[in-house]
């Protein structure tokens, strides 16, 4: 084993712990019995063709199926010793501890300085000099401060798209969760906005655990510590990225990852 | 999911590109080693052109697989087996070009042995050039198959062309002392030996780069090894001058 593959194997706590998970779309059984573990403060990147429900997977962490009449989950996902789809659980808690960026940037119809400090009013009461520094804070992690930091007051839906990503992700992490979610990210950015948000990645895991939905098989092999591959509604394998992408275990992670799903 | 071939169809042409060029220069050095052993075996001159004819062929084509695989790394980015085929046919290429430069390095030496009369026999030489050959065989076919039990095949018999090696060497010296009229037929003979002792490595080679690209898994980094020419080894060090 490499050092790299060593440093998901011993990383010893796992911050979300998913156990026999199976969830339904109304009739339609869209994963059956996952149990995977997210180790804290590294990326785990989910690949898998479109419906093989590896999205559906990120929206049960922050409980986004909620907000759809007719879907259900069972099973268990462990986070900080609760099981996150108790029903009596805060759900505005678990969504701050447990953030969350889509595919298509998606600003609020506010300024940048509001777009931030929307959700942070939300958890905390801070004064207009602590949330100033907060909100520098963060627009500077994501590497943004420089960009905007002339025209905090002006309408965000004004920056360009890579720009509204990093915004949505300075958002996201404001509230000062423990874990992220990204579901697809950069899809929808050119390869310069990208690396500026896979160089963000790597700057975030020292602090949060991130699952990553990406149909990017390269950006999983750049971004990931750990890979899970998905089909049908089923966890294929999953390994260290370096394992995953040279030697699968697998024949159908194989002809995933190779192109060669007929 | 049953059909193994790409989606994008190009892709798995360049890839079958990149598979027949391997057989086809695998093929060559095959022929230039069989060349050179006839050269040595029957004091065939034509052979022995023959074989240094070819290098130039064996290099172009090592040129070609060369950008062929990098182009397919930089425009595919290929991944798990495609990777592993890709990046071991880049040191496959090398492999075998070394294979082909030790062949027409045998036969140009086996024109200048003036062999002295009914003293020195060839026979441990020629069975030696035998297996060399046998193991060449099967690393190609390792290649053109994907055969990793073909591959586990060499790797096992390496050892055995050490031996020949090990033999061959005590024998040579044994002559030399015997008379050194021997001397000079024999120091030629004692690189022809050496060269096939390499020619088995490079097959060697071959065959747990073919081992890897099938399987994943590496073979033990340490071969199955014969007896060392004990004391005699240090000649091993030996630089061989140039030849051409």
């Amino acid at each position: 084993m490499t050092e790299i593959d060593l440093q998901v194997a011993k990383s010893p706590e796992v911050a979300l712990a998913v156990r026999n998970l199976n969830f339904y779309y109304g009739e339609n059984h869209a994963l059956h019995d996952i149990s995977i573990d997210f180790p804290a403060r590294r990326v785990t990147a989910m690949i898998g063709p479109s419906g093989c429900g590896k999205s559906t997977l990120l929206r049960i962490f922050n409980r986004m199926y909620d907000l759809y009449p007719g879907q259900r989950a069972t099973g268990e996902v462990i986070f900080d010793g609760r099981n996150v789809l108790e029903r009596d659980l805060d759900l505005n808690i678990l969504r701050a501890r447990v953030g969350m960026v889509f595919q298509k940037p998606t600003p609020f119809p506010m300024s940048i300085y509001d777009n931030i400090a929307f959700g942070v009013r939300l958890h905390e009461k801070l004064n207009k000099a602590d949330m100033d520094a907060r909100v520098q804070d963060v627009l500077t992690r994501v590497a943004l401060w420089n960009e905007v930091r002339d025209r905090l007051n002006a309408p965000a839906s004004g920056l360009s798209g890579g720009q509204q990503q990093r915004l949505c992700i300075a958002r996201s992490i404001a509230t000062r969760p423990e874990v992220l979610l990204l579901d697809e990210p950069t899809s929808a950015l050119d390869p310069i906005s990208t690396a500026r948000i896979e160089e963000l990645l790597d700057e975030l895991k020292e602090e949060f655990t991130i699952a990553i939905v990406t149909h990017n098989m390269q950006q999983a092999a750049r971004c990931a510590d750990q890979v899970a591959f998905f089909y049908m509604g089923r966890l294929i394998e999953v390994d260290s990225a370096d394992r995953m992408f040279t030697n699968p275990k697998q024949q159908q992670t194989q002809d995933y990852i190779t192109g060669r799903f007929g | 999911m049953a059909d193994r071939s790409h989606i994008v169809k190009s892709y798995e042409q360049e890839l079958g590109q990149l598979r027949s060029m391997m057989a086809q220069m695998g093929g060559i050095v095959e022929n230039q080693v069989a060349l050179a052993l006839s050269a040595i075996a029957d004091r065939n001159e034509e052979a022995a052109d023959a074989a240094a004819r070819q290098d130039p062929e064996v290099d172009q084509l090592e040129r070609e697989v060369e950008g062929l695989a990098i182009r397919l790394l930089a425009l595919r980015s290929p991944m798990a087996g495609d990777l592993r085929e890709i990046v071991a046919a880049l040191k496959i290429t090398g492999d075998l070009e070394r294979i082909g430069d030790y062949a027409s390095s045998i036969a140009r030496r086996s024109l200048r042995i003036r062999m002295p009369e009914n003293q020195i026999s060839l026979s441990g030489l020629r069975s030696m050039g035998r297996l060399v050959q046998e193991n060449l065989r099967r690393s190609i076919d390792a290649i053109t198959q994907q055969d990793s039990n073909r591959a586990m095949e060499v790797w096992h018999s390496d050892r055995a062309v050490d031996e020949y090696y090990t033999a061959l060497f005590r024998e040579l010296v044994t002559y030399m002392m015997e008379d050194a009229r021997n001397i000079r037929a024999c120091t030629e003979l004692l690189f022809i030996a050496k060269n096939l002792e390499r020619i088995g490595d490079h097959a060697t080679n071959v065959a747990e780069r073919v081992f890897y690209a099938v399987t994943g898994d590496n073979l033990p980094s340490l071969r199955p090894r014969g007896a060392p020419a004990s004391a005699l080894t240090a000649t091993e060090t030996m630089q061989e001058p140039d030849v051409r």
